[in-house]
């Protein structure tokens, strides 16, 4: 145990492992990327429809059903069944992580909105306030704190799941596990594990700095009252 | 018409042992005597098959059962016991007594440093690793190890028949596989060594799997490393490219039994098995099992029947 916890510090510190193709800074920078792209992409996606049906009160039993729906999808079946349709190429990858990222997003998104007190729309629209200063001037700001949690949930759960990149001859950190366990290297298998962790808590406090940042001028609490 | 068929069964049976015999085969010339009991076993209780925790091999076990019913010994099968780390002590320790293997993965389980990759050197090494009380008979004409396909296209728009002729096109085709033929010697590694073989690429999927064989059905790579009972190979016209330096160990089945229960009536039942069971029979048999979903036991059945091996 103690031998294998000093060949995993060894692993991760050698100045061989970092670089070159396979090397732990390539692995890592393609890791990110796919993880970054597949949640903007899937922000993108999610967000509109979120505020939407957050807005409109309408569609929501609906979307919250489909977004369950697309979590309980097994990513590792949805990224064979696109590889037999699309080839190999990035499709797969992109496909399942934005279908994993996406109902997060809608649902935390639908949440904060539903999560508006009425009055405050109500006392928008009596100013005067058309429907989409009322979305982007009162709701979405007091919206935001859970949007952003969503965005965060999100981000980990892809950050963590982008390892099946691999899984489809690509890159990324999920390539040592999946060498590892091919080539029983567990020292390779701990290793990549250690570092898909170590990205996904970064990631998530570097997210939580950002969300502390945004929000500081706040009170405690954002109550309309 | 029948008895033609039997006689045919007859021949092709015989030629096994010959062919181990070929090889060096030391074990077939045990159990050549007629009367039971001649390997110093007896079969009267019955034999208990065991079967690892894949498809062929429980296909394998209920077609021993069928095989050994026709020679009048008593067969049961335990299918799906788990991975070789747990039928091999099981049969060591007398829980089952008949076990369908792979001459060379075998072979690796019992010496890892084993180099031999030929039939009959394999099975040579098999008789001398084996631990004592169990016994490696005479393998089956069929064969379920790595091969290396290409598609019929690829084959002819780059003239390729085996490993050498890859050789000739170094740098230009895309290799795929599971993710340790990248450093393995049946794979990138050996292909290199002993062919002086490179790749344009290394694509890491699956073992012969749907990735795989579904990138090399689109062109996304150009040579896949799959198993030679898959029936996908034949359904798509794949070729498996020949291995002139014998690169990839062979793979034959092989009954293990335990020596307690060999006699005449088992090694003759197996070995008539084993001539009239090729890798392209054992492909169809995997192809109504795992794509039509056939119970393994009734294709067992129907096959020995068909090939004169039931009971009659």
């Amino acid at each position: 145990m103690i031998e294998l916890l000093r060949d995993l510090v060894r692993w991760l510190t050698s100045g061989s492992q970092w670089s070159g193709p396979d090397g732990i800074a390539t692995r890592l920078l393609e890791h990110l990327q796919y993880s970054l792209l597949a949640t903007l992409v899937a922000a993108a996606l999610a967000l509109p429809v979120g505020l939407l049906i957050g807005h409109t009160g309408r569609g929501a039993f609906l979307a919250i059903n489909l977004s369950g729906f697309g979590r309980a999808l097994p990513t590792v079946g949805l990224v064979t069944l696109v590889f037999l349709a699309s080839g190999l190429s990035m499709w797969p990858v992109y496909v399942s992580l934005v279908a994993l990222a996406v109902p997060v997003i809608v649902t935390n998104t639908y949440a904060g909105m539903a999560a508006v007190d009425p009055e405050v729309r109500d006392a928008a629209r009596g100013q005067g306030m058309r429907w989409y200063q009322v979305l982007f001037q009162v709701e979405l700001p007091l919206a935001l704190p859970l949007i952003m949690t969503g965005l965060r949930l999100a981000c980990v759960q892809v950050v963590a799941t982008a390892t099946i990149a691999a899984y489809v001859s690509f890159g990324g950190l999920g390539r040592y596990v999946f060498d590892g366990l091919a080539q029983r290297d567990l020292v390779q298998v701990l290793g990549g594990a250690v570092l898909v962790a170590v990205l996904a808590i970064a990631l998530d406090l570097a997210l939580a700095e950002v969300q502390r940042l945004l929000f500081r001028n706040r009170p405690p609490r954002a109550h309309a009252h | 018409m029948n008895r033609r068929k039997l006689l045919g069964g007859l021949l092709v049976g015989a030629s096994v042992p010959a062919l181990a015999a070929c090889g060096g085969g030391i074990t077939s010339l045990k159990g050549d005597g007629g009367s039971g009991g001649s390997g110093g076993g007896s079969s009267a209780g019955g034999l208990v098959i065991g079967t690892a925790n894949f498809t062929e091999n429980q296909l394998l076990g209920y077609l021993y059962a069928e095989a050994l019913r026709g020679a009048g010994v008593k067969a049961s099968v335990r299918p799906n016991l788990g991975s070789r780390e747990i039928v091999i002590p099981a049969l060591q320790q007398g829980d089952i007594d008949l076990l369908p293997e792979y001459q060379g993965n075998l072979l690796l389980h019992f010496d890892d440093k084993a180099a031999q990759t030929e039939a009959g050197d394999l099975q040579n090494a098999l008789t001398v690793a084996l631990p004592s009380g169990l016994e490696a008979l005479p393998y089956a004409a069929a064969e379920d190890k790595d091969v290396f396909c290409v598609t019929s296209g690829t084959a002819r728009k780059y003239g390729l028949r085996s490993f050498t002729d890859l050789a000739a096109r170094n740098g230009e085709l895309v290799f795929g596989g599971p993710a340790e033929d990248k450093k393995r010697v049946v794979g990138l590694v050996g292909l290199k060594d002993r062919y002086g073989v490179t790749f344009k690429g290394f694509k890491a999927l699956d073992a012969s799997g749907p990735l795989v064989k579904g990138a090399l059905k689109k062109g996304d790579v150009d040579v896949a490393n799959l198993f030679s009972t898959d029936p996908d190979i034949e359904a798509n016209n794949w070729v498996v490219l020949a291995d002139p330096k014998a690169l990839i160990p062979a793979q034959h089945i092989v009954p293990v039994v335990r020596a307690a229960k060999a006699d005449a009536k088992v090694r003759k039942a197996l070995a008539r098995l084993g001539g009239a069971l090729t890798t392209r029979e054992l492909a169809r048999l995997n192809k109504l099992v795992s794509n039509d979903k056939k119970d393994p036991d009734e294709v067992a059945a129907d096959w020995a029947k068909d090939h004169g091996l039931a009971k009659r």
